[in-house]
C-alpha cells in the first residue's frame, strides 16, 4: 500500500541515520566514563525474556510487528 | 595509648584463624618451627586470566486472562552457556497453554438471534454481546540462539526456532552481524530471518468468503516470512544510549485466519443474517521503524522507545512506550510502564457484510485488523531473596484495548450497539535469573 | 625499628612502601638469602595482585567486563579469605569497596562527596553483587576488587615462609608495617617494635611493642585522610553507608600468631569505629590503639 503517509516515512528513515552519524561526531565517551553504561540495565532490553512475553502478548493482540529482533516467532496466534 | 588484651577467644576469632589458616596452607610452617615440607606452593600455580565457561538459567512463567475470554499460561526456561570471550549458546523451551474463547468476527446483535455458522454449527447469541468460539490450544516451542564475537569490532548471532501446536508448525532461522566502531560507542546491526510455517486448520480449509460448508482441497498450507533489519546504536554520553532499527517483513502463503468469519447484515436493518469465512491477501509487506533511547540519571534510569509500523494491508500504527527503573535500597528497583499504541484499519477490514452487495476480493473483521487503540499500564518489580541466590523480577500489566465501536458506515441497529467493546487483559510475569 | 645494633637489616621498595628484612645473625650470606627470598616473594606478588599493574590477576578480573574469570588456586584462596571476612563481619570488610576512592579523595582536603555521588558509587560496591564459585570468579562490570587490604599482610606470611626455609636464624619481615617474627631474637630478647604517629609519619615512634614472635600489622588513619568541618574522616570506609567509618581510633596494632590474622583483625575492628576496642576485647586479641 503505497500511502503518501508511508512515503513520508520511508525519507524518515534515510534521515534519521545521517543525523546520527554526523550529528554526534563530537562527542566522545572514554572507556573509564562507562560505568554507568555498564550496568546490566543500561541495555535496550534489559530483561529479555519479560520483553519476549510482551512482544508475545502484543503481537497476538495487534496488527503489528517489528522491534529489534528478526523472525515472526512462530506462532498461529496472529 | 591504650594497651589492652581481650578475654577469652570466641566464635568470630576462631574462624578467622581458620580462615587465615587455610590461605597460608602451611601456618605450621610459618608459626612454628618445623619444616613445611610437601606443602603446595601457591607461586607455582598459574595465573589468572583464562577464559571459562559459566552457565545461565532463566525462567519466566506468565498468566494472562483477558475478562470474559482468553486465558494464558505461559512457562519458558532458557539455559545458556556463557563463555569467557564473550560467546553463549542458549536454549529456551517454551509452552503456552491457552483456553477460552476467541471472537469469531461476528458482531454483536441488537436481538437474540440464530445464526448457520459458517462451519455448518447453529448457534444462538445473546444481545450486545461479541459471538465468541471457545477453544483450547497448546504451543511447544524450542529455540536455539549462538552468539560469538570474534574481534572487538565484530560479532554474529545465529538463531533457530521451532514450534508446534495443534494445527500450526513453524520453522526458522535468524542471523544477526553486529558491527562496533567508533571503540564501541556506535553499533551497527544487520539481521535477516526465514520462517517457514504451517498451518493445518481443524476440519481443513474452507473457501474463503462462503459459508463454510464446502472446504478446499488440501489439510496443510504453507506461509512463509522473510525479515531484514538494518540497526544502530549509539553512545551520545556517559548517561545515554540510543538504538534506530529498520525492520522489513516480507509474508506470504495462507495468512488468513481458518476460524475467523463475518457477518452478513440485512441492508435495512443491520442485523447479521449469516456469516461468510474471512478472506486475505496472500502476501504482506510489513515495515517497522523503531527509535529507542536509555538515559541514565544518577541511579534511575529511563527507557523510551517510538516505533511507526506500516503495512501494504493499510495498517498503519504507532507504539509509544515508556519505563522508568527506579532504584530501591539493596539492588531492588520498581519499574513503572506505559505503552500507548494506535493502529488504523486494514483496507478489507469490514464490521460486517451488507446481504445482497457484491462481495469484495478480500475482507475480515478481525478486530486486529480493524482501527484499535491499546494503553498498557505496569510495573515491574526486580528483587532478590537475602541469602540465595539469583535474582526475580515480578511485572504486572493491564491492558485495555478498544476499537472503533461506532463507525460512521454503521446500518440501522448496528448504531446502537459499540461493534468492537473494549477488551481488559490483565497479565502478571514471574521471571528468576540466575548464574552459576 | 630495630632495638640495637645485633640484626643485620637489608631494605628495599615493594608493595607501595617501604620493606625490609631484618636477620639476628653475623653471617652476610644468611642475611642476603633471606633478603632476596623476601623481596622475590614482595615481588611476586605484587605483580600478581597489584590492582595498578595491566598483567595482574586483579586487574584482570578488574577488566574482566562482567565475564566469569577462572582463577588460581592461590586468588582463590584469598577469594574465599575475602569472602570469609565478609561474612564475619556482617559486609562491613569488603574487598570491592575500594572504588569509593572515586568519591572519597584521601588528599587531606575538604572535598566531600556529595549524597549522590556516593550513591551512584556504591551501586559498584557489595562483595555479594560478585559471583564466586571457585575457581570461577564473574565481578559485574563496572565494579572493582582490591586485595590491598589482605594483600601485604599475606605477602609478610609468604614471604617469611620462604625465609624459614632457607634460613635456621631469627628473622623479621616487615612489608610497610606490617610484620612477622619466627622467633625471639638470640638470648631470647624480643623484637623492639616502634610504631609511628600517624599525624607524623616517618618521624616520631608513637610507641613500642616487645614482639617475640608472630605477626604484627596496624590499621591507621595516618596519611590518608578528608576533612569535614572540624572532624578528619580517616580513610576506613563503610561500603554499606559509602561513608567513613566514624569515631575510628587513628591507630590499632594487633598482635596474633601470623600476620594476615593480625592486620585482618586490625581492619576489622577499625571498621567498627568507636566499637573497636570492645571488639578486639571481645576477641580475646593481643593490641594497642591510639586515638
Amino acid at each position: 500500500m503505497k500511502s503518501p503517509r508511508a512515503r513520508h516515512c520511508r525519507l524518515l528513515i534515510l534521515l534519521l541515520p545521517l543525523t546520527f552519524l554526523g550529528g554526534c561526531a563530537t562527542m566522545d565517551v572514554q572507556p573509564w566514563d562507562r560505568d554507568l553504561l555498564a550496568e546490566e540495565a543500561m541495555s535496550f532490553s534489559p530483561e529479555p525474556m519479560i520483553t519476549a512475553i510482551d512482544n508475545h502478548i502484543y503481537f497476538s493482540k495487534e496488527g503489528s510487528t517489528g522491534g529489534q529482533e528478526v523472525g515472526g516467532g512462530g506462532c498461529g496466534c496472529n | 595509648m591504650q594497651l589492652g588484651e581481650g578475654r577469652r577467644s570466641p566464635s568470630l576469632r576462631g574462624r578467622l584463624t581458620q580462615a587465615v589458616c587455610a590461605v597460608l596452607a602451611a601456618q605450621a610452617g610459618v608459626v612454628g618451627a618445623s619444616a613445611a615440607a610437601g606443602v603446595a606452593d601457591p607461586a607455582t600455580t598459574s595465573g589468572a586470566g583464562d577464559d571459562v565457561p559459566n552457565w545461565q538459567f532463566d525462567a519466566a512463567g506468565l498468566v494472562y486472562g483477558e475478562a470474559g475470554r482468553a486465558k494464558v499460561v505461559e512457562p519458558n526456561a532458557r539455559i545458556t552457556r556463557l563463555f569467557g570471550n564473550g560467546a553463549r549458546i542458549g536454549a529456551t523451551l517454551g509452552l503456552d497453554l491457552v483456553t477460552g474463547a476467541s471472537p469469531t468476527g461476528g458482531i454483536a446483535s441488537t436481538e437474540i438471534h440464530t445464526t448457520t455458522s459458517a462451519s455448518g454449527r447453529v448457534k444462538t447469541d445473546a444481545v450486545g454481546i461479541v459471538p465468541t468460539n471457545q477453544f483450547q490450544d497448546h504451543r511447544a516451542s524450542f529455540d536455539l540462539e549462538w552468539t560469538q564475537p570474534y574481534t572487538r569490532w565484530l560479532t554474529t548471532s545465529f538463531g533457530s526456532h521451532v514450534s508446534r501446536e495443534k494445527d500450526y508448525r513453524s520453522l526458522g532461522g535468524t542471523g544477526k552481524v553486529s558491527f562496533a566502531f567508533m571503540r564501541g560507542l556506535l553499533t551497527l546491526n544487520l539481521g535477516g530471518g526465514y520462517d517457514s510455517d504451517e498451518v493445518e486448520p481443524t476440519g481443513g480449509f474452507r473457501v474463503p468468503l462462503s459459508d463454510g460448508t464446502v472446504l478446499e482441497d488440501g489439510t496443510v498450507r504453507a506461509k512463509h516470512s522473510k525479515t531484514a533489519l538494518l540497526g544502530v546504536s549509539r553512545v551520545l554520553s556517559r548517561r545515554w544510549l540510543v538504538g534506530l532499527d529498520f525492520t522489513r517483513m516480507a509474508e506470504d502463503g495462507y495468512l488468513t485466519e481458518p476460524y475467523k468469519v463475518l457477518s452478513v447484515v440485512d441492508p435495512e436493518t443491520g442485523d447479521p443474517v449469516g456469516e461468510l469465512t474471512e478472506s486475505r491477501p496472500s502476501t504482506r509487506l510489513r515495515y517497522d521503524v523503531l527509535a529507542s533511547s536509555v538515559y541514565h540519571f544518577d541511579t534511575d534510569i529511563l527507557y523510551a522507545s517510538e516505533r511507526f509500523y506500516w503495512d501494504d494491508w493499510g495498517i498503519v500504527s504507532t507504539t509509544t512506550d515508556l519505563k522508568y527503573r527506579h532504584d530501591l535500597y539493596d539492588d531492588r528497583y520498581i519499574e513503572p510502564h506505559i505503552r500507548f499504541y494506535a493502529q488504523s484499519k486494514a483496507d478489507f477490514f469490514h464490521y460486517s457484510l451488507v446481504q445482497g452487495e457484491e462481495l469484495p476480493a478480500f475482507a475480515s473483521a478481525d478486530g486486529r485488523l480493524g482501527s484499535l487503540r491499546t494503553v498498557s499500564l505496569g510495573a515491574t518489580y526486580g528483587f532478590h531473596l537475602p541469602d540465595r541466590p539469583g535474582e526475580w523480577a515480578v511485572r504486572a500489566e493491564y491492558m485495555s484495548q478498544w476499537g472503533d465501536g461506532h463507525p460512521s458506515d454503521a446500518i440501522g441497529n448496528q448504531q446502537n450497539v459499540d461493534l468492537a467493546p473494549p477488551v481488559s487483559i490483565g497479565s502478571v510475569v514471574v521471571a528468576y535469573s540466575l548464574r552459576f | 625499628m630495630s632495638s640495637d645494633t645485633n640484626p643485620r637489616r637489608r631494605c628495599f621498595s615493594a608493595l607501595g612502601g617501604p620493606c625490609e628484612v631484618l636477620v639476628d645473625s653475623e653471617d652476610a650470606e644468611v642475611v642476603e638469602a633471606a633478603f632476596e627470598v623476601a623481596r622475590a616473594e614482595a615481588d611476586r606478588i605484587e605483580r600478581k595482585f597489584s590492582r595498578y599493574r595491566s598483567d595482574s590477576v586483579v586487574h584482570a578480573i578488574n577488566s574482566s567486563g562482567g565475564r566469569p574469570t577462572q582463577v588460581d588456586d592461590e586468588t582463590a584462596m584469598l577469594l574465599d579469605y575475602a569472602a570469609t571476612c565478609h561474612e564475619l563481619s556482617d559486609g562491613l570488610f569488603d574487598i570491592t569497596s575500594g572504588v569509593l576512592r572515586r568519591a572519597w579523595t584521601f588528599d587531606g582536603s575538604r572535598s566531600l562527596p556529595s549524597e549522590e555521588e556516593i550513591r551512584s558509587v556504591l551501586r559498584h560496591v557489595g562483595w555479594k553483587k560478585a559471583r564466586w564459585s571457585a575457581p570461577i570468579f564473574t565481578l559485574p562490570d563496572g565494579m572493582e576488587i582490591d586485595l590491598g587490604g589482605i594483600g601485604k599482610e599475606y605477602a609478610v606470611d609468604r614471604a617469611a615462609l620462604l625465609v624459614s626455609k632457607v634460613i635456621d636464624a631469627p628473622f623479621v619481615v616487615n612489608f610497610g608495617g606490617d610484620l612477622f617474627a619466627n622467633a625471639p631474637r638470640r638470648g631470647g630478647m624480643a623484637w623492639g617494635i616502634g610504631i609511628e604517629d600517624p599525624d607524623h609519619p616517618g618521624e616520631a615512634v608513637l610507641y613500642r611493642v616487645d614482639l617475640m614472635s608472630g605477626g604484627l600489622a596496624t590499621s591507621g588513619t595516618a596519611r590518608r585522610f578528608v576533612r569535614d568541618g572540624r572532624r578528619r574522616l580517616g580513610h576506613i570506609l563503610d561500603p554499606r553507608s559509602g561513608r567513613p567509618v566514624e569515631g575510628a581510633p587513628q591507630s590499632i596494632t594487633v598482635l596474633a600468631p601470623t600476620c594476615l590474622e593480625a592486620g585482618t583483625l586490625a581492619t576489622l575492628a577499625h571498621l567498627r569505629g568507636a566499637g573497636a576496642k570492645t571488639f578486639l576485647e571481645g576477641e580475646g586479641v593481643q593490641f594497642v590503639v591510639d586515638g
